[in-house]
């Protein structure tokens, strides 16, 4: 039953990522921009120009282009459907490896954050409801006042300016270790892991503590949300007939609770997944800020100097990871809750 | 009062209170002795719920309990801890709500959520407890046990997940069983039955009871004493007898003088083979709210129209008002026919059948005041001129008893009672020969019920007006119609005399409908009758109906040929019409 559901939904998602896939490759070469141009300098000769255009595939036909984005270039083994995004324009090196390189420093950033935000957020919502008007919701609303009032890239800066200019307690804006460590071998990709597997908890625990604040920053803005959702979910659960209904039939209170965090898990599941989705994006800003070059970063450089090719796997590769989430979010729901039909 | 060495609960000077208001309950005194049933009742606000809790030692958000004590067990339990109350809760007090299926958790199967409590007060292991769990499922007649506690509640009809609430009370044999309302919403067959097992069961294991309720019916028929509360305060704590007595006892409508215009004249209103069905959204399938309705209504007559919940009682009456356009059959007004007339003669005619609806709330403009409501359909259709309106309206308000004074009023802040009344007024306003009453009381407190019944009767009198008056509450049919027509599943199954129609039902639904009537007599208690009729199972889905009889899945007498033939509406005695084939046979099955 659930498996059926999961390979529908599959399905819909693989025809949802070919449009996107399809309208973005065709967008692209319909702007007015000439990718050749920056490629090859403005002076240069009509007849660089033109080597260059042959050379990036640009001459042919867009259906021509089309084709060997999807099928590869006469037998080099490349093409979407051998998995292949292509080759960048810019440094020569398969999209793939260089996706497969950024990808995992920005999932390091917003999962921490986001772990810290759920860990944090949710206690503070159950208790919030649990005890309305008490400390917890108090220090809610002063933090709500605060949170709300700047966009998470003003906050990076000021918290930059707070702990690494006046206080000095933070590492600077310098990437994800000092320039004088050495990084671990790549392994996964996210550099506290690696550090772990390479059995070196000196460079994990400095990973860390230059991740500090762009996960400060991050968590920062994301528990506000997380935690109002929390609060309504759980105090609305609490007001339910069935939760007054258990009290009558005197089920223990233990129970009782679990009953209610039963009932406000599910719906507060979904605006989660759905804001994990967004901080793929916000983690574009706040690697520009922090000097972390994970996917964000790949993305603006691409299409900065117009890679297409770059441009398409970024696209990709973040659709895909959505749909995915998203995925994830309602199959938990559907095997969490009853009602669903799945 | 009950004597003291059976008195299962005493309460004494017990306070309630919500948050800054006035108190909700002040010094109530009552006795519950080992086995008796206690009618709670009283107006709608008076303190029923919040007393019904407050012997639980409960009290709704923002509620506290600010005096009294209450004896159970050779404890105080609002002295006891919330540990100590835990273990009484659903052990010994048990508690039924008015919507069963919102106090059930959504998303854990009703067979667990019976055993869990189960398990919570009684020691015993998962394994036992989920077998008490089904026999309590049985016990209350749920059909399939085994494969229904597996069932989440939103799988179950609110009269399944009523019975659920009851298994889960009843499971640990509590000595006090507290129900609030337990029945409002269920159709009559359903309440019937429901209340019929709550009684057995506890004249079986000696648990007392107290029954929330409005229903003068339902206090006569199950109660052994009422407490009526007014305002936070016991008014009256007498014997079900005195009560009933006390409040007027309603009589059966006898034959009027339209039997003489019957013989002479055309119906008034004549539909013939009536048939209506909505398209399923998303299928190819209807559901069919209509099937085959004929009646006739002479000019003066008052007719009831009856049914169960989804009968297409309301349906008809739409059809009536062309408010629907029917997919089959003829509606004849005063011989002018409703399909072939439109424009200028449509609305002429409209103003001559004239419909109230069953919230009274819905059918005024709450930002008006009750002159304006009134006086623009008056000057709309032109009857009045503004000189002469006042006068009209008065002479309208005064024919359903109500004082002048509301016309400066807003409908919020009038009673549904007096609104409904209004309502009946303003449909007066167009001079209609006949009126449709959708479910006029449903929404009404007894009291107000039985005074829109008496307006009724009067227009008839007086004004020689004719209705139609859907309900699906029998007493207010039996005590305000000349004639009766019975429906089920979109048609109609029997039409006759209300007299006969009520003492001498043929219909085998019909039978079962009269019998699940309560009627406000302790006399002729139903669950003192032997010979009940019951239907089997749950009534059909109006989208997938049976081929032949539509009874015939639930109806004790059917043959091979019920399951097989559609029925027609036949004549049985004159002015008595049947749609069953083996009428004057059941003696046959009885004998057998
Ligand atoms: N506009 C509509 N669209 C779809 N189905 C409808 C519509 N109106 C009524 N029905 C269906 O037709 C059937 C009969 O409805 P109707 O309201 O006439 O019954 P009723 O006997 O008056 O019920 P109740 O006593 O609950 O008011 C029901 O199954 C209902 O769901
Ligand atoms: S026709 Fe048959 S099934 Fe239908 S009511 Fe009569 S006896 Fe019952
Ligand atoms: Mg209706």
């Amino acid at each position: 039953m659930i498996w059926r559901f999961t390979l529908r939904r599959l399905a819909v998602g693989l025809v949802q990522l070919s449009v996107l896939i399809v309208a973005v490759f065709f967008l692209i070469r319909l702007l007015p921009a000439d990718p050749v141009a920056r490629f090859v300098g403005m002076n240069a000769s009509p007849e660089a120009y033109a080597l260059a255009e042959q050379s990036l595939g640009l001459d042919l036909p867009v259906t021509r282009q089309f084709e060997a984005f999807l099928f590869g270039e006469g037998n080099d083994g490349g093409g979407l459907f051998r998995g292949e995004l292509g080759t960048s324009w810019v440094t020569g090196s398969s999209v793939n490896q260089e996706i497969r390189q950024y990808l995992p420093v920005t999932l390091e950033l917003i999962t921490l954050s986001f772990l810290i935000a759920v860990g944090l957020g949710v206690p503070i919502g159950v208790l919030g409801a649990v005890n309305p008007g008490g400390a917890a919701d108090k220090g809610t609303l002063v933090y709500g006042l605060f949170a709300g009032s700047q966009p998470e890239f003003s906050w990076g800066i000021i918290f930059i300016f707070v702990f690494f200019v006046v206080l000095g307690i933070a590492p600077g804006p310098l990437g994800r270790l000092s320039p004088l460590t050495d990084p671990p071998d790549f392994v996964t990709g996210a550099i506290t892991i690696d550090a772990l597997l390479a059995g070196r908890v000196d460079i994990f625990l400095e990973a860390l503590w230059y991740l500090s604040l762009p996960i400060l920053t991050l968590s920062f803005v994301l528990s506000g949300p997380i935690i109002k959702m929390v609060r309504e979910n759980v105090a609305q659960t609490m007001n339910a007939d069935f939760m007054f209904y258990g009290q009558a039939a005197g089920l223990p209170r233990g129970v009782l609770a679990r009953d209610a965090l039963r009932a406000a898990f599910a719906p507060a599941l979904t605006l989660i997944g759905i804001l994990f989705g967004f901080m793929i994006g916000g983690a574009v800003l706040i690697e520009s800020i922090f000097s972390i070059s994970g996917l964000g970063q790949y993305a603006i450089r691409s299409i900065l100097a117009f890679d297409y090719p770059a441009i398409q796997g970024v696209v990709l590769t973040i659709s895909a990871l959505t749909l995915l989430i998203y995925l994830a979010i309602d199959v938990c729901q559907a095997l969490l809750d009853p009602r669903v039909s799945v | 009062m009950a004597d003291n060495k059976n008195t299962v609960l005493s309460a004494r000077g017990l306070s309630v209170q919500y948050a800054a208001e006035n108190p909700t309950l002040t010094d109530i005194n009552l006795d519950i002795a080992a086995g008796e049933i206690v009618g709670l009742t009283g107006s709608s606000g008076s303190g029923k719920s919040t007393l019904a809790y407050a012997l639980l030692g409960l009290t709704r958000r923002g509620a506290q309990v600010t005096g009294g004590k209450i004896d159970f067990d050779g404890h105080d339990l609002l002295a006891l801890s919330d540990e100590e109350l835990e273990r009484v809760r659903g052990r010994d007090i048990a508690l039924i709500v008015q919507n069963p299926r919102s106090a059930l958790h959504p998303m854990y199967q009703v067979g667990r959520q019976i055993s869990r409590v189960y398990q919570a007060h009684k020691d015993s292991g998962r394994t036992e407890a989920q077998q008490r769990a089904i026999e309590m499922l049985r016990l209350v007649g749920i059909n399939d046990p085994e494969r229904r506690s597996d069932a989440f509640v939103h799988e179950l009809s609110g009269g399944m997940a009523q019975r659920v609430l009851i298994a889960l009370a009843l499971s640990t044999n509590p000595k006090l069983l507290i129900a609030d309302e337990p029945t409002s919403g269920l159709d009559v067959t359903v309440q019937a039955q429901f209340l019929d097992t709550m009684w057995e069961t506890s004249r079986e294991t000696g648990t007392a009871m107290v029954l929330v309720t409005q229903e003068p019916g339902i206090l006569a028929n199950y109660c052994d004493r009422v407490i009526e509360l007014d305002a936070g305060h016991v008014a009256k704590d007498v014997s079900a007898s005195a009560f009933i007595s006390a409040s007027t006892k309603r009589s059966t409508q006898s034959p009027s003088a339209v039997e003489r215009e019957r013989q002479n004249h055309e119906p008034l209103l004549r539909v013939e083979g009536l048939r209506k069905t909505f398209p399923l959204r998303g299928t190819k399938k209807v559901v069919q709210a209509v099937d085959d309705v004929s009646l006739s209504l002479f000019a003066g007559e008052s007719v009831g129209l009856v049914g169960e919940s989804g009968s297409g009682k309301s349906t008809v009456g739409r059809c009536l008002l062309k408010l629907l356009e029917a997919d089959a059959g003829k509606i004849t007004f005063d011989g002018q026919d409703l399909a072939a007339i439109g424009g200028h003669t449509l609305r002429k005619l409209r103003q001559r059948i004239q419909i109230v609806q069953q919230d009274p709330y819905d059918s005024f403009d709450p930002r008006w005041s009750i002159e304006k409501s009134l006086l623009d359909p008056l000057v709309i259709h032109k009857i009045a001129s503004p000189a002469e309106a006042r006068g009209v309206i008065e002479e309208s308000l005064s024919r359903v008893s109500v004082e002048f004074s509301v016309l400066s009023r807003r409908p919020r802040d009038l009673s549904a009672g007096v609104l409904q009344r209004i309502a009946i007024a303003r449909a007066l306003l167009m001079k209609p020969d006949f009126l449709v009453l959708d479910e006029p009381t449903s929404m009404l407190a007894p009291q107000d019920r039985h005074v829109i019944l008496d307006v009724l009767k009067r227009l008839r009198t007086e004004l020689g007006l004719s209705y139609l008056l859907i309900s699906h509450d029998l007493t207010s049919v039996a005590s305000a119609c000349d004639r009766v027509v019975v429906m089920y599943l979109g048609q109609v199954v029997e039409v006759g005399p209300t007299v006969d129609i009520f003492e001498k039902p043929i219909h085998p639904y019909t039978k079962a409908l009269i019998g699940a009537h309560l009627e406000e007599n302790p006399e002729t208690r139903r669950v003192e009758r032997l010979d009940r009729v019951d239907l089997e199972g749950e009534i059909p889905s109006p989208i997938d109906l049976p081929v032949g009889c539509y009874l015939a899945t639930r109806c004790a007498h059917a043959t091979d040929a019920c399951h097989k033939e559609r029925q027609s509406l036949s004549p049985f005695s004159s002015h008595h019409d049947v749609r069953c084939m083996r009428v004057g046979q059941f003696e046959l099955d009885e004998a057998s």
